[in-house]
This record gives C-alpha cells, sequence and structure tokens, in this order.
C-alpha cells in the first residue's frame, strides 16, 4: 500500500488539473463565472425640437473598459439604425413617415471598468489615413494663434517627444486653466485663464493638434455614486483623447485625469465635431438617467447557461444545476477544506497550538456569517463569561455537564442582550447566527479555564491567541470571491486538496515552533561541546 | 540553518516522532491499556510488575455517597483521573484530618502543598474527573485513589515537594533515552516539566546525571535546596531500565515512555506509561533521539529478553 502512495497522490493533484485544462482548452468554458462589476441601468429620452421625420443622437458603444448589453429601443412607428461610422461611437438615427413629436426611449445596461494606461515615449512622423482627420487644426483667431504659440515657447521645448509635450500641456491646462460655465470660447479662455470644461477640452484639443498628435473631444456622462443623484439629469460633460504609443489614450483636463478614465464616466462619443449639432439643445430636449443595478457580484445565472450549452459530462453533474438554497449553502461549504489546510499547515508545519482540531475553522465560519466584528466580540464575551464562571460556579460544586450548560445559558444570555443593545443598528437581525458555533466555542471554554489553572496564563493565551489568528487567517482566505467562486465552479478541486492533505499528513520535518523550542538545546550541546574539547 | 543543526543532532520533532513512530509502532488497540491506568494496572498485576496500589475505583457519581467511610482509614492517598495526562487532575493527600465533633467524625484533608480540602471540594473535584474534565479526549473518566509513594532518601537533597520520576524511554523494548523529573517550588511540587520542575538526563549507562533544564535552560543547582544535580547517581539503575523494558513486553507498545518511582522500601515501581511521550527529555539530555532509534530499528533483535536488551542499551547510549 504503502508504494501506492505517491501515485495516488499524485493522481489526486494532477487529475483535477487535468480537467480544468479539459474544461478551458476543449470545452471552452471559463473557470470562474464572469465577474459583473458595477452595472447601470441607463435611459436615454429624447425629442427633437422643430418639425423633423428623421434625427440621430450618440448611444453608448461596448468597447475598452465599456460593455454594452440589452439595448432595447421602441421600433414602432419609426425606422431605427445605428451608423458606426467610426470604429468606436455609435449614432442612432431615428426615421418615421410623420414628424416625429413624441419622445424616444432607447435603454440599455452598461458595464463600465475603469481604464488606465501607461504611456511611454512616442516620436510617431507618419499616422495612418483613418487618423489624419484628427490632426486637422481647427479655425482660430489670428491673435488667439499669437497667444497659442507664446504659450507654446512658454510651456514646451523643441525637442521633447510627443508624450512629454502632451504631458506639459495637460498640466497646464488642467492647472492653470480655471473652471468657469461662463466661458465659451478659446478666445476667452486665453484671455482670462478661465474656462468651461468644453472649452478647456477644446484648448487642450487644439494644442495637442498643433504639435501633430491626433486629438479628438469625447463626449461623456458622468455615472452617479449614490442612488438619488440619478433622478437628477445627467448632464454631457467633456474630455479628450490623444493617439499615443499606437491607441487612444483618455485625458481629461477637467477632472485630473491622465491616461486613465475612472469607471464613473461612461463615453458617448469619440468625437464632438461630429456630434456637436445632433446634441445641441437647439435641436434636441433629452433627459439621461442612469441607475446602479448591481454592485459587484458573480454572474451565475450566465454561468450556468454556459454549463447547460457545453454540452458535455459538466452539463449533467455540475452544482449549478442544483436548487439556489443548496448552491449557497454549497457555497460555503466548499470553502471548509480550504481552512482544513490553512489549519494543516499551522498546526503541523508551523506548529500554533490551537483550542480542538477544527474548532478555528468554524469559529471563521462564524465569523464569515455574522461579522469579524460581532465574531470576535462574542469570541471574547465567552472566553470571559468562561474564566468568570470558574470563579463563581467553583463555590458552588456543580457536576461538569451542568455547569457547562450553565456557560451555554449565559451565552444566549448574552446573547439577547446583544441583539438589544444594537438594536439601533439592526446589526444581528439580519444575519442569521449559526448556532453550531456557538456550541463548538462554549464547549472550548471549560477546557480554557481548566488550562488556565494548570498551565498557567501565559500558556493559555497563546493557545487563544494561536486559535484566534488561524481563524482569522481562514476568515480572510474566505473572504476571497474569486477562490470560493473557483471552488464552487470546479468541485473537483477537493481531490486536489485531498492531495495536498496527503502531502501535509506525510511531512516529517521539524515545526517552525520547534525551531524555538529546541533552539537552547542547540546552543547548550555546542557549548558543552566546546568545554570538553 | 537551525533546521539543519536540529538534523545533525538527531532531535525527533513532533511531526517525525508521530509519523515515523508512533504510528508504526504503536497499535491503535492497545492504547487504552496505557492511557487507563486501570487497565493498566491489572495488566502490571498478571505480569508481575509492581505499580502503586489502588485503594478504590470509582467509576459513576454513586460511589461517592459514601466516600466518606471508605477513606476513612486510610492515612493518605492520592486521587487521579484514569485517562488523564500530563498529571493534570491529580491530587496528592498527605494528610487525612479526623476530628470529632458531635459524636461525629468529620474528615479534612492537608495536600502535599499544606493546603486543606474539605470533604466536599474533594468529592467535587472527584466528580469533575468521572465528567471527563482531566481526559486525554474528554469523554467521562473513572476516578482512582491511589497509593501515595513516598519520596526515597535519595532524593530529599534533589527535589522539592512532591516525589520525583523516572522517565524512560522504550524503543521495540530497548531504553533509549532517560531523565528524572525533579519537583521545584514553581512546579508547585510535581513532576511536570512544562509546570517548572527540573528535567536531569540520566546517561543510560549508569544512571547518572548529565545534564539538567527548567524550562529549555541549563541548571547546575536546584532552585530550592541550592544542592548541585550533577552528582545524582541513581539506585536500582538496571531494575529501572529493566522494569521499563519489561513494559514493552507487557503492552507491546514500539514506542513509549515509562513513568517509575522510586520508593524507599519496595524498590522502582510502575508509576504510568504513555504512549505519546514527551519530546523535552532531548532537551534535558541535550541529545537527540533519531540516532538511538535507527540504530535500534536496524539493529534491535526482536527476540531478546528484557534483561538482554537492557544490556545492549547500557552498553550503546
Amino acid at each position: 500500500m504503502k508504494k501506492y502512495v505517491p501515485y495516488i497522490t499524485g493522481f489526486l493533484l494532477l487529475f483535477p488539473l487535468l480537467i480544468l485544462i479539459y474544461k478551458s482548452q476543449v470545452l471552452k468554458m471559463s473557470l470562474v463565472p464572469q465577474m459583473v462589476d458595477d452595472v447601470w441601468d441607463f435611459h436615454l429620452s429624447i425629442r427633437p425640437k422643430g418639425v423633423v421625420n428623421s434625427f440621430s443622437f450618440p448611444v453608448p458603444k461596448s468597447g475598452q473598459g465599456v460593455r454594452v448589453s440589452d439595448e432595447r429601443f421602441k421600433k414602432q412607428n419609426y425606422t431605427v439604425f445605428s451608423d458606426s461610422n467610426t470604429a468606436d461611437s455609435i449614432v442612432m438615427t431615428w426615421t418615421s413617415k410623420t414628424p416625429i413629436i413624441r419622445r424616444v426611449q432607447y435603454s440599455a445596461r452598461v458595464d463600465v471598468k475603469p481604464i488606465k494606461y501607461k504611456v511611454t515615449k512616442d516620436t510617431t512622423d507618419s499616422y495612418p489615413k483613418g487618423l489624419l482627420q484628427y490632426l486637422k487644426i481647427p479655425k482660430i483667431l489670428p491673435e488667439d494663434e499669437e497667444a497659442v504659440s507664446l504659450l507654446e515657447n512658454a510651456i514646451l521645448e523643441k525637442t521633447e517627444s510627443k508624450t512629454s509635450a502632451i504631458r506639459k500641456i495637460y498640466y497646464y491646462i488642467e492647472e492653470e486653466v480655471q473652471r468657469n460655465t461662463a466661458i465659451k470660447t478659446i478666445h476667452e479662455t486665453l484671455v482670462t485663464g478661465k474656462g468651461s470644461p468644453l472649452v478647456k477640452a477644446k484648448l487642450f484639443n487644439l494644442m495637442a493638434r498643433r504639435q501633430k498628435v491626433p486629438a479628438r473631444v469625447v463626449v461623456m456622462v458622468r455615472l452617479p455614486e449614490v442612488k438619488d443623484e440619478a433622478k437628477a439629469k445627467i448632464r454631457f460633460t467633456f474630455a479628450n483623447e490623444v493617439f499615443l504609443n499606437n491607441r487612444w489614450i483618455p485625458i481629461d483636463t477637467n477632472r485630473g485625469h491622465f491616461a486613465e478614465r475612472p469607471d464613473s464616466f461612461l463615453v458617448l462619443h469619440h468625437n464632438y465635431e461630429e456630434i456637436e449639432k445632433m446634441i445641441s439643445r437647439k435641436n434636441v430636449t433629452y433627459k439621461i438617467i442612469a441607475e446602479r443595478v448591481r454592485v459587484n457580484k458573480f454572474n451565475r445565472k450566465e454561468y450556468r447557461k454556459e454549463v447547460a450549452k457545453s454540452d458535455s459530462i459538466f452539463a449533467k453533474v455540475s452544482l449549478y444545476k442544483l436548487p439556489l438554497p443548496l448552491q449557497a449553502m454549497f457555497t460555503t461549504i466548499l470553502l471548509i477544506p480550504l481552512g482544513a489546510i490553512v489549519l494543516s499547515l499551522a498546526r503541523n508545519v508551523i506548529g500554533i497550538p490551537t483550542f480542538g482540531i477544527f474548532s478555528p475553522i468554524l469559529l471563521a465560519l462564524f465569523f464569515k456569517e455574522t461579522s469579524l466584528g460581532f465574531g470576535t466580540i462574542f469570541f471574547f464575551i465567552v472566553v470571559l463569561i468562561g474564566i468568570g464562571q470558574r470563579y463563581v460556579l467553583d463555590k458552588f460544586y456543580l457536576l461538569a455537564v451542568p455547569r457547562m450548560s450553565i456557560i451555554l445559558t449565559l451565552v444566549i444570555v448574552f446573547m439577547i442582550g446583544y441583539s438589544f443593545w444594537s438594536v439601533d443598528v439592526s446589526f444581528i437581525s439580519q444575519k442569521h447566527l449559526s448556532f453550531f458555533p456557538i456550541v463548538i466555542v462554549t464547549t472550548n471554554i471549560e477546557r480554557l479555564s481548566i488550562m488556565i489553572a494548570e498551565e498557567g496564563v501565559f500558556s493559555t493565551l497563546k493557545t487563544l491567541i494561536g486559535t484566534l489568528f488561524i481563524s482569522l487567517l481562514t476568515y480572510a482566505m474566505f473572504f476571497i470571491h474569486t477562490l470560493e467562486m473557483f471552488m464552487f465552479t470546479n468541485p473537483e478541486l477537493l481531490l486536489t486538496i485531498i492531495g495536498i492533505l496527503i502531502l501535509l499528513g506525510k511531512y516529517k520535518g521539524y515545526r517552525l515552533s520547534e525551531f524555538i523550542r529546541f533552539r537552547d538545546l542547540v546552543k547548550q550541546r555546542q557549548l558543552k561541546d566546546e568545554k570538553r574539547s | 540553518m537551525i533546521f539543519s543543526q536540529l538534523k545533525n543532532l538527531g532531535v525527533l520533532g513532533i511531526n517525525n516522532r508521530v509519523g515515523r513512530y508512533i504510528l508504526r509502532h504503536n497499535a491503535r488497540s492497545s492504547y487504552p491499556l496505557v492511557d487507563n491506568k486501570v487497565y493498566t494496572a491489572q495488566r502490571a498485576k498478571a505480569w508481575g510488575i509492581a505499580m502503586p496500589e489502588n485503594y478504590l475505583i470509582i467509576e459513576n457519581y454513586g460511589s461517592l455517597k459514601h466516600f466518606e467511610t471508605k477513606i476513612v482509614n486510610y492515612d493518605s492517598f492520592v486521587i487521579k483521573p484514569a485517562n488523564g495526562s500530563q498529571g493534570n487532575g491529580i491530587i496528592v493527600i498527605k494528610e487525612v484530618i479526623r476530628e470529632e465533633k458531635d459524636g461525629r467524625i468529620r474528615l479534612s484533608f492537608r495536600r502535599s502543598n499544606d493546603k486543606i480540602m474539605e470533604l466536599d471540594e474533594l468529592k467535587h473535584h472527584i466528580s469533575g474527573i468521572l465528567s471527563g474534565l482531566y481526559s486525554l479526549a474528554g469523554q467521562s473518566d473513572t476516578a482512582i485513589i491511589q497509593q501515595k509513594i513516598d519520596k526515597h532518601p535519595i532524593f530529599d537533597k534533589y527535589s522539592y515537594g512532591g516525589i520525583p520520576d523516572i522517565r524512560v524511554i522504550v524503543f521495540m523494548g530497548y531504553p533509549v533515552m532517560s531523565m528524572v523529573r525533579l519537583p521545584t517550588k514553581s512546579s508547585d511540587g510535581r513532576a511536570n516539566l512544562h509546570q517548572g520542575a527540573i528535567g536531569a538526563g540520566l546517561n543510560l549507562s549508569n544512571g547518572h546525571t548529565n545534564n539538567a533544564v527548567i524550562r529549555n535552560q541549563v541548571v547546575d543547582f536546584h532552585p530550592d535546596t541550592n544542592h548541585t544535580l550533577s552528582d545524582l547517581q541513581m539506585p536500582f539503575w538496571r531494575e529501572i531500565l529493566e522494569l521499563a523494558a519489561r513494559c514493552y513486553d507487557m503492552v507491546g507498545l514500539g514506542y513509549l515512555g515509562a513513568d517509575i518511582v522510586l520508593t524507599p522500601d519496595q524498590g522502582p515501581i510502575l508509576l504510568e506509561l504513555n504512549a505519546r511521550p514527551g519530546l523535552g527529555i532531548q532537551i534535558a539530555n541535550l541529545a537527540g533521539l533519531v540516532p538511538r532509534l535507527e540504530k535500534i530499528r536496524l539493529e534491535g533483535e526482536s527476540n531478546l529478553l528484557a534483561r538482554q536488551r537492557v544490556e545492549y542499551s547500557m552498553k550503546n547510549f
């Protein structure tokens, strides 16, 4: 039997990995359901002004950092077509046989991720044809041109790279041009040193193009942070993009973002020049509403479909086929073996003492079920009750089991007290307490108080801290959602865990704690040997 | 670096002890024989191995009812849990105090540390033992009322309070390492290394101390008696080792620790056996167990008598 151990262990370790490779490479399944982060429901309602049979308006498009899904718009009475003459923006056109007098609606679900680039030195000389329009320098007054070239002389050196020049222009406009929504032309801005967001973007655009860097003004909306904000009307705001390192780099001189765009901004169109007329208040009235619908969650539903589609054995045996409450339960339960690895490492390789064998894991689960704050308070209160009862109940000469039951009852009394105290924060009321850990923690208390009596406070404290440390470590691991989902999606990894545990069980080396324990042995043995020789 | 030093000294670590020696050489089915002191005593009687006399074995709360009538005739005794470990739950009564009041005898007990215990307190302690407070796995237990052993006069200068005991690690029936545990004031008169008793390594060849430690620190003198520890010579040395070696034949555990006490009149007697003896003995001897264990594993013959195995150990270690 002994000689099979390496083979069995090897199989246990490798087999699930092979399954993972099969799943991802052959079946093309993802190993973890897709992360759904902040997702907004985006609504647009537009009405053209005047008597027109047709009008256009920009709508969001999937691209770098943006995913648009579930687009919905009324098709009745209208011919709707989208025109994406530029690769990164869409303009939608509504056409009707009769003049459009009612609002048209557009809604979509958008998922915005922050984007960030590292921009390196750029000295490109020539650009492809498609980019030439972004190099055309807008017409400005001769005196403005003079002012701009003076400005350029002041802030730029002749020999620097395009990236460096762009950075300097960005710093200048971001810091020196004050925001003032009343100032709407480049001329005024150059005179007063103030400008509206749009004019700041335009100035940047102009200066970038003068440095022969393709640039454009982008039209964005700021997504609301809090729910109430969503009801307020959202306005367009403006920023820039420049073409460096062979890609469009976002720049925002109004809010101070260089080569990055936070996920609170959704770009509607990447070239203001093209849609300037469409979004002008002269031609159209519009209302934009965005509501946050989901916060950082894994999309289990999608994955369920993906599994079913894969048409493999996994379509039949996946945990995703279980009813939802069972799924939730297994998500948690599958963490226990991971906790067991941490525990085995801590006990057998490091040598951290704990109360009971599995109490740290149960404690960690308890922390996860309630909350870390409540969990630790609960733990310490129970410890205090346990120590305190030793002093009081010792005088009563009670038999051990009733005495332990008294502690258990006291713990429940404490819980009632706690819920009264915390009723305002409605802290505990929403979270169901798992009763299992209560009993486990309580039974350990009697041992704790005996340990204090027999081995002293110091060694008890060590064990107590050890227990808490491992449970916190396990707890921290339980909070890596990706890990949780990874285990749930690929439960075959349990075999790998068994393999790892076999390896740990076979470990016969020293524990780290023995390094401390036998440290003096080594030292004193050396001293003794020296004396002898 | 320190790990390689430990390895060079052949220090046995916990994982190695469990994985290579205890799991392979100690059959689980034999554990109750050593974990339960009642069973050990029964087996020892059959094998003619001397142990302290068990006056009374209390298995249930009912037997506590007339407890006082059962112990009134003993002058001293020890209470211990049958499944205890590390000396937990043991109370030594050195004097039973009888007071006559209104024609009734009232009992109280003087402990080895001179504290007085009332009958109720004593009963409470015993019921604690019965409910498993001190047992290895926490299950309900049996309490033993046992003969109190007196200290051998040779230890007068070397110990404070209780009785010193001699721990012998026996592997495959061969004694491999030994130490004597000497109680101190800080160990509350108990022969428990964790609580601060002295562990003094003994040469297997002659029973002479070779080194002494308190909690990992080398000491040359007993902290309470101030007597040098280096001149302690164990009497009955060969008998002590033979007694330990025979325990292997008795319980069949390949790796075990025998705790032996020296009585003034009976000589060495077995106090208890341990299926998972601690590793502190290596610190007391400033030597590692692994080279000795491996030597026995490779060279040890299984068909020798205890006497012959002791002969081998005394010559080789």
